[in-house]
């Protein structure tokens, strides 16, 4: 395939760049294509995009650029996983961001007392379980509704983070033990980032686990319909359960990676953080009623908006318009899937008859 | 038949395409006023599609509509409603939040100058319902209604819309024997009135006292119309599968062994099942008949552990703690509900997912799916005799008797000893009833101790040993040998005792 990509372009000459962005790739794309599903709409505008920004930004397919995307959007990336297993399985998690928040407070704090590096990883790890649990408890055995848990536990732990260093951020820099986890988060090896390889194992992962295991299978069944899920055997609380525990575990590595890059901990919270991970979900194509998705789609669509993002930063527009654009793209992704699952973009079905 | 009145809507050389299938090929019908049309057909027959090209949901791709003999296109459904043509379907179209008036007289409401005039509406509404003898407060929420009383608002509003044509798409299917007569009797009245009527229905006996002909459908194409009730039923199912259905219930040769379901004393914590007690042996099937209602249903439930619930039940002697589904499910009870839509379906996946998902937990380990999965759903859509296209596509795409084959099948497959099966063949038609029937039956010979819970007499009568009959919440007496008819079974479900003579078994 590389072969053929140098060969074009050689051919096309010093405007080659969209033509590579497209060949290359190109017979592999057609097979993600026909195995995209849901997400077929975000993959196509994906595509484009990537093909303009190819041509209006020179220096938007360089290496150097692209790992950017990825380090930049890693943390968005690891939020928007755990959020996918909540929201396949009918629910949503507004605490993500600021349970994210407490970890990483919690790692800078563990740090800073001098603890070791795995007892500062460990920890924070373990906090965000516990707060998955907390949700996952009050949500699954106490019965209240998800939105109100999460809600709540929004304005918790976004207190929380802040109360745990009376509002201030904890500079880990010059801290010892914090090494291991800045040359992971920073590293690269053979020029590909460490946190590239994490991405792309944890996406894995999570793909392997959602499709292939009883408990995956639980969670698609829990989100398309409860009750017939509970009468073939699935056990409806502990599943519910595990998912918020997954987000709350992403929370803690997504900490883990920020405070990485940041080299500091701190307790503020990206006020679009939440809205980008949501988004990125329903942008890949998980149903926001549940039931239907999937990981694949998820690093579609975190892609997409990074990509976005990207381009209006190379195209020196304002960052302001981040949250228009980003806002603007969930709805029409959404309304996109909605218009298919009616029936309305018949054009495609007709031919195929 | 009535040819001397010009036809109120005439379908020539209808087609429809599909992704896929062709759901209508060159199909016509026509209804005059004041004649009942069953529209009859296998699931996946074009009936639907056919309905809904009338009531303006569809269009078709090729042939003509005429309405009044001139040619009309029926863009949507309110282009439909102006024409007064009037489609009832088993999903009620009620806003269910409103009043029973409000919604009599919903898109249409009375007004004096730009104010709704509440006074009169109510009046009317009282009078409408009156005259169809719908006993129901006006000002009753929807919601609280039962679904008979529902249905009826449904055809009070249609009637007082001044219908001219009234579809009825398995209109009766959810309700019970007394409401479905009800129902039937207020269409038969609107006939009477000049009013045209299209009917879909999977059971005979409506067609037969309603209809006065049949248009039969196969395939998308049109098989032929014949006159009702003067068609044999052999001959019109013959004509909707395309085969003799010689057999319909099928038969099984086994006698009924060691008792393998021993329920004492069980009751619903909500007060719908009082304590009920009975036995059921490896190779019978008891049925459990009742008015909607009367407990049966709860029963079901309570015994597949779907309902919180009190008493005693005993797989082959080893006590199943209640209230569990995963509990009941691994002591060997298999449960399939009535409502598959509510209960069973997992809508947004594939047909292979919603068939393994009560099988996870065999075939797994350590909690992987094993690959032996699509071997299994391969065979077991073979085995239950599931049409599909592939194990991947949406179990919605497939028709509802296909649906409900691939629901039973999964359960089926589990080789459970004791199955519950609640109405297992609602919303299904003749042919895939007739193999649901022959599935039953196989797994009674295999020594399954089967409890079938349904409305419709005849299938109890025709699978069943004994019939328990449910009446306000208790099981009030059973029919089995001579004694099994529909006149006793209905006569214990209405009164709570038959009217002839005690029964000469004790229970």
């Amino acid at each position: 395939m590389s072969q053929d990509t140098t060969i074009r372009r050689d051919d096309a000459g010093p405007a080659s760049s969209p033509p590579s962005g497209r060949s290359g790739p190109g017979a592999l794309l057609a097979g993600v294509w026909r195995a995209s599903g849901n997400s077929t709409g975000v993959l196509a505008g994906l595509i484009l995009l990537v093909i303009f920004l190819s041509i209006s930004q020179p220096i938007f397919l360089t290496w150097g650029n692209i790992t950017n995307i990825v380090a930049s959007n890693s943390v968005v990336l690891v939020l928007a996983v755990g959020a996918t297993f909540v929201i396949i399985a009918g629910g949503l998690d507004l605490s993500t961001a600021s349970a994210a928040a407490v970890t990483g407070m919690t790692y800078g704090l563990l740090l800073q007392h001098g603890q070791g590096a795995l007892v500062a990883v460990g920890g924070a790890l373990l906090v965000g379980l516990l707060l998955g649990v907390i949700n996952g408890v009050l949500i699954s055995y106490v019965k209240i509704s998800f939105l109100v848990v999460t809600l709540g536990t929004l304005s918790v732990f976004e207190s929380a983070a802040l109360v745990m260093s009376q509002g201030k951020t904890i500079n880990v820099f010059a801290i010892e033990n914090f090494k291991p986890i800045y040359n992971i988060t920073n590293g690269e090896v053979a020029g590909i980032p460490y946190v590239l390889i994490f991405d792309i194992v944890l996406v894995v992962v999570a793909a392997l686990v959602l499709r292939y295991t009883t408990f995956g299978r639980g969670v698609y069944a829990l989100g398309s319909n409860r009750e017939a899920a509970r009468l073939n055997g699935i056990n409806v609380d502990r599943t519910t359960l595990s998912v918020f525990v997954i987000a709350g575990l992403a929370a803690a590595v997504a900490s883990l990676i920020q405070v990485g890059r940041l080299t500091g901990a701190s307790p503020g919270i990206d006020s679009t953080l939440l809205l980008t991970v949501v988004a990125a979900v329903l942008i890949g194509g998980t149903a926001y009623t549940g039931g239907a998705g999937g990981v694949g789609g998820t690093v579609l669509g975190v892609l997409f908006l990074g990509v976005i993002q990207n381009g209006l930063t190379l195209s020196s527009v304002s960052s302001f318009w981040r949250g228009t654009v980003n806002g603007v793209v969930l709805i029409v992704a959404v309304a996109l899937g909605v218009a298919r699952d009616r029936g309305w973009l018949r054009l495609n079905r007709g031919k195929k008859a | 038949m009535n040819a001397n009145t010009a036809p109120l809507v005439e379908v020539r050389g209808v087609s429809k395409r599909y992704p896929g299938v062709l759901a209508l090929d060159d199909a016509s019908l026509s209804v005059r006023p004041g004649e009942v049309v069953a529209l009859t057909g296998e699931n996946g027959s074009g009936k639907s599609t056919l309905s809904k090209i009338i009531g303006g949901a569809e269009q078709p791709d090729g042939g003509v509509v005429l309405v009044d003999g001139a040619e009309t296109v029926i863009a949507n459904p309110a282009t439909a409603l102006k024409l007064g043509i009037v489609m009832i379907s088993q999903e009620l179209t009620l806003a269910p939040e409103l009043t029973v008036a409000e919604n009599v007289f919903l898109g249409r409401l009375p007004r004096r100058g730009r104010f709704i005039d509440w006074a009169t509406m109510r009046t009317r509404a009282r009078e409408e319902l009156a005259a169809l003898d719908v006993h129901v407060d006006v000002d009753a929420k929807v919601a609280d209604l039962s679904v008979e009383l529902q249905q009826e608002v449904e055809i009070a509003r249609a009637v007082s819309s001044q219908a001219r044509l009234l579809i009825l798409d398995e209109a009766t299917s959810s309700l019970s024997e007394h409401a479905t007569e009800r129902l039937l009797e207020l269409v038969r009245e609107q006939a009477r009135r000049g009013v045209a009527v299209l009917m879909i229905s999977h059971r005979m006996p409506e067609l037969y006292s309603t209809a006065g002909s049949a248009v039969v459908l196969r395939d998308g194409r049109l098989v032929g119309t014949v006159p009702l009730p003067a068609t044999p039923e052999s001959q019109l199912v013959r004509m909707m599968v395309g085969r003799e259905l010689n057999d319909y219930y099928g038969s099984r040769d086994c006698t009924p062994g060691e008792v393998v379901l021993q329920v004492r004393d069980l009751a619903s914590a909500d007060g719908a099942l009082a304590p009920t007690s009975f036995e059921v042996r490896s190779g019978e099937i008891v049925g459990i008949a009742g008015l909607v209602g009367s407990g049966k249903a709860q029963l079901g439930m309570a015994l597949g552990g779907a309902v919180a619930a009190s008493g005693e039940v005993r797989v082959n002697g080893t006590p199943v703690a209640l209230g569990d589904p995963r509990r009941a499910l691994s002591a060997g009870i298999g449960l399939v509900p009535d409502d598959r839509k509510r209960a069973a379906l997992l809508p947004t996946r594939s047909v292979a997912h919603n068939m393994t998902l009560t099988w996870l937990p065999k075939i797994s380990r350590f909690g992987v799916v094993s690959r032996s999965e699509n071997r299994r759903v391969r065979e077991a859509i073979a085995e239950y005799g599931v049409k599909t296209s592939s194990p991947a596509k949406l179990i919605t795409q497939l028709s509802g008797g296909n649906q409900q084959k691939a629901i039973l099948g999964r359960i089926f497959a589990l080789g459970c000893p004791v199955y519950v099966l609640s109405e297992p063949t609602r919303g299904v038609d003749v042919g895939s009833k007739s193999q649901i029937y022959a599935l039953l039956q196989r797994l009674t010979e295999n020594g399954a101790a089967v409890v079938i819970i349904s409305s419709e007499l005849p299938e109890l009568i025709g699978l069943a040993d004994r019939v328990l009959v449910c009446f306000q919440g208790a099981v009030h007496g059973e029919c089995s040998g001579e004694q099994l008819t529909e006149v006793h079974l209905n006569a214990i479900a209405v009164s709570g005792r038959t009217h002839t003579e005690d029964f000469g078994e004790p229970s």
